[in-house]
């Protein structure tokens, strides 16, 4: 017992102390993470949107193949797109392999899924009244889509945050596309895995400590947005 | 009075269901008509069909004349004319305003017009000083009447009210059907639901009757 409230203690000390090596993990996590969760936005928000919204008979099919894109495992994202980046991958000569960029790509393609099954539930959950009431005044298909998009607003926000939630507490992506590089590539989940694994114990709890506080604010605006 | 809308073996089938089934059916343009039917009738299915907003299964409609292709944008500039009020209506979040100006912003009506269309139609329904008010925060009779704003706003050539008068107080009721039955003679054709057989809304009013997706009995019931 004592180890862990030291180790703790100990952990405060180096945030208190903005310790370089924990500035860098929290900077590279989270940048990292906005970057993965804008793309994951743009590409995920309109597929949610054209899922919901269709009528087409593959509808069904469609939902699934999101659901299931959801629940795949982070290291076989990783797997998946090191096997591009790779010198003998298709994407190999762009040398995108253990950089920043990288773990982006990864932390995109976990995020996409994410952020288009909670825009889709957010459509699926609106007030069906909303694009019959907007065409009936007069609104074309685009404007009446905009209007509905306004009004379950909260809902894509929720959306993105749950997709920034999803990259900036992955670990398998980061691992295996940055490489964890000192300073460069290693974010606040590859650090504590090195650390705890070097003993030290300390560094690691004091990464947790943030990445908890990270998840704990990005959990407060998800019921916030939820409640709304 | 002219002929406004002509239906001809309108259909409309939702899976196995046959929600209407018209042989034929012709509406005036500037009177007033109840559409009368027990639940499950076809009132609403064929009220979204005359908004333009529910394409039929089969059949063919014209509206002024012309017929109506649902495939091209002539659908989008024929709902521009025509104004349906659901019974339960949804307001979009924000104030009074923003609801009553919506449909005339999407017309692209801006402005000094716009301000005094929304000072028109909001005075209409008695909520003139109701503009700055968050529209979600509305009873349900003041919810209507804003609704009930915001399709004299835009001043439809037809207005298709779904239940008008019902699950709203006495005193909203009465405001309401004194602004209904004053539409015709503004030149709006009225068609609404009711389960009153007798409602009072003004004269020479023309009746459709619904029973199992059929017109049952047209008629029209002249001045006493």
């Amino acid at each position: 017992m004592d180890f862990l409230v030291s180790s703790f203690a100990e952990a405060l000390g180096l945030i208190g102390a903005f310790s370089p090596d924990v500035v860098d993990a929290v900077r590279t996590s989270l940048s990292v993470a906005a970057g993965a969760t804008v793309f994951a936005a743009l590409f995920g928000v309109p597929v949610g949107l054209a899922v919901g919204l269709s009528d087409s008979r593959w509808k069904g099919f469609a939902v699934t193949v999101l659901n299931t894109l959801m629940a795949v495992p982070t290291v076989v994202v990783g797997l998946f797109v090191y096997g591009f980046l790779s010198r003998q991958g298709p994407l190999g000569a762009l040398g995108l392999l253990f950089t920043p960029t990288a773990i982006v790509i990864g932390g995109t393609l976990l995020a996409s899924p994410i952020v288009a099954n909670y825009t889709l539930a957010s459509v699926r959950g609106a007030d069906p009244r909303i694009l019959p009431t907007a065409l009936t005044l007069g609104s074309g298909r685009f404007r009446a889509v905009a209007t509905l998009v306004g009004e379950i607003r909260f809902g894509m926000f929720a959306a993105v945050i749950a997709g920034f939630g999803r990259v900036v507490a992955e670990v398998g992506v980061a691992m295996m596309l940055g490489g964890n590089i000192r300073g460069y590539t290693r974010t606040m989940t590859t650090a504590i895995a090195l650390e705890t694994s070097k003993g030290e114990f300390s560094f690691g709890m004091a990464l947790g400590i943030v990445l908890m506080t990270v998840a704990l604010i990005v959990n407060l605006f998800l019921s916030l947005l939820q409640r709304r | 009075m002219t002929e406004l809308y002509r239906l001809r073996s309108v259909t409309k089938r939702y899976g196995s269901n046959v929600a209407v089934d018209i042989d034929a059916l012709t509406i005036d343009s500037g009177r007033l008509y109840t559409l009368t039917g027990a639940n499950g009738a076809g009132k609403s299915t064929l009220l979204g069909i005359l908004a333009f907003l529910t394409p039929p299964t089969s059949g063919e409609i014209f509206y002024a004349g012309e017929r109506i292709d649902w495939k091209s944008d002539m659908v989008r500039m024929r709902r521009r004319k025509v104004t349906l009020l659901h019974q339960s209506p949804y307001l979009f979040g924000g104030t009074v305003f923003r609801n009553v100006v919506y449909g005339l912003k999407a017309r692209g009506i801006a402005g000094d017009a716009a301000l005094r269309s929304v000072g028109r139609a909001l005075e209409t329904v008695g909520l003139d000083r109701f503009r700055d008010r968050d529209a979600r925060e509305l009873s349900g009779g003041e919810a209507q009447r804003v609704a009930m704003a915001r399709a004299l706003a835009l001043g439809p050539e037809v207005l298709l009210l779904d239940e008008p008068l019902a699950n709203i107080d006495r005193e909203t009721a009465v405001l309401l059907e004194t602004v209904i039955s004053l539409l015709p003679s503004r030149g709006t054709t009225v068609i609404m639901t009711t389960h009153d057989p007798d409602p009072p809304v003004g004269r020479n009013v023309g009746s459709i009757v619904l029973e199992g997706g059929k017109v049952a009995a047209p008629r029209i019931s002249l001045p006493a």
